[in-house]
């Protein structure tokens, strides 16, 4: 019976030794391996910075800094979340920026997608390379999980 | 030429031992999976046992004419698997399940209690799959298969598994990774050798959806008619969902809720 015992729990061990077998959220993430579903990493790594694709940084056009930030847009470090959580958009009448917990109503995700309907072109606006499905699914879960400021 | 070869092999089949025998013929439980699921039916040590199963793709419920041209399916194409299992040691096997999607699944099976001393068969089960040839996503699966049979005439069966990372996405993207099925199944001998089948898996958890934003897949869920040849079993099968694999049947099936036809051809190494 104990030897029984010791191999169903060897078995039983083996198997939980493979339950950390997710995907890596880099792998995902591509040219950026350190974004993740958080406002900050969001700022950082794809508003404020390039990455190994060479995409543009948002911050690029949508800056107050010698210019008027294209789109009416602002993603500088301390108004980007203020630009963008449920702000409606001046270019597209009842197109709100970022619905939290919405990303069927975020424009913003259909602006980075280049979806039917939105108003002036994909974004970044010289791209491609444009955000990686990869990136954008990691916005969109940023979103989903109720686009908090953190 | 080498299915040919394993499944024109005589067969042999030792009826004559007593029940605790893992090499006698068990009616009410012929094979070792009822049509996808698992079933308690044991190995003796160093016995072996090979599986083909075979999922057209092409929907049934489609417009009649059309099925019919495309002969039920047979002219499209399919998902095939191919497994083989070992009898390791007394009460325990080991196998390997390829399915042509490219994914691997290792299993293991030990029998914990059985009927013949108590009142349900009860079988410890673990795998782990992996897509792309074992090289991807990885998941692993635990549960247990209970099984009660009625004389030799039935077999019921409830089989509670947990699957990790069913959901191939990482875990900081979706909101179930995981999923906790229940297989529940039955096998009916309405003939000497001819059997009916039955299997579905409810589960919680993650049910298959794409994206966040899409629909779950159905239910896996599946009903068969078998012959019992020997140390052959040959089965056609009715399904909503290719999966033969615990990952797959816990991922469920396409969400068109369609039904496919298939057959699972199985043959004994004792």
């Amino acid at each position: 019976m104990n030897i029984r015992l010791i191999r169903i729990l060897a078995l039983v061990c083996a198997s939980a030794a493979w339950s950390a077998c997710d995907e890596k959220l880099s792998s995902v993430a591509g040219p950026t391996p350190n974004l993740e579903p958080t406002f900050s990493s969001i700022q950082h790594d794809i508003f404020e910075s390039t990455d190994s694709s060479g995409r543009t940084p948002c911050m690029n056009c949508h800056t107050n800094v010698g210019r008027n930030p294209s789109g009416g847009l602002n993603l500088a470090h301390d108004v980007a979340y203020d630009q963008l959580v449920n702000v409606v958009s001046p270019r597209l009448a009842g197109a709100v920026r970022v619905v939290p917990g919405d990303v069927n109503k975020s424009y913003l995700l259909e602006k980075l997608e280049g979806s039917p309907g939105i108003v002036g072109a994909r974004m970044p606006q010289n791209g491609p390379p444009y955000l990686t499905d990869g990136q954008i699914s990691i916005i969109r879960r940023w979103i989903e999980l109720g686009a908090q400021r953190n | 030429m080498v299915l040919a070869c394993v499944f024109l092999a005589p067969a042999v089949s030792r009826a004559q031992a007593t029940d605790d025998d893992p090499a006698s013929l068990q009616l009410a439980e012929p094979d070792f999976n009822l049509i996808g699921l698992p079933t308690t039916l044991r190995l003796p040590k160093f016995g072996s046992s090979f599986r083909v199963t075979h999922r057209f793709t092409r929907p049934l419920n489609d417009d009649f004419g059309d099925v019919l041209s495309d002969f039920f399916g047979l002219d499209t194409g399919a998902q095939i698997g191919l497994e083989y299992r070992f009898g390791i040691i007394r009460n325990g096997q080991i196998g390997i399940h390829r399915t042509s999607n490219r994914t691997i699944e290792f299993f293991g099976e030990y029998s914990v209690l059985r009927q013949a001393q108590h009142a349900l068969d009860v079988t410890a089960l673990f795998t782990i799959e992996g897509t792309n040839n074992f090289k991807d996503s990885y998941s692993p699966a635990i549960g247990a298969i209970v099984s009660r049979k009625i004389k030799d005439v039935a077999a019921l069966y409830v089989e509670p598994i947990y699957v990790n990372n069913t959901n191939a996405e990482p875990a900081e993207l979706v909101d179930h990774n995981s999923t906790f099925m229940v297989g529940i199944g039955a096998r009916i001998r309405i003939r000497p050798t001819v059997y009916v089948t039955g299997e579905v898996a409810p589960r919680t958890g993650y049910k298959g959806a794409v994206s966040s934003t899409s629909e779950d897949a159905v239910t896996h869920g599946s009903f068969a008619i078998e012959k019992r040849v020997g140390g052959h079993l040959f089965q056609l099968n009715f399904s909503n969902a290719f999966g033969t694999t615990m990952a797959q049947i816990a991922r469920g099936g396409p969400v068109e809720n369609d039904w496919y036809l298939g057959f699972n051809i199985s043959r004994k190494f004792f």
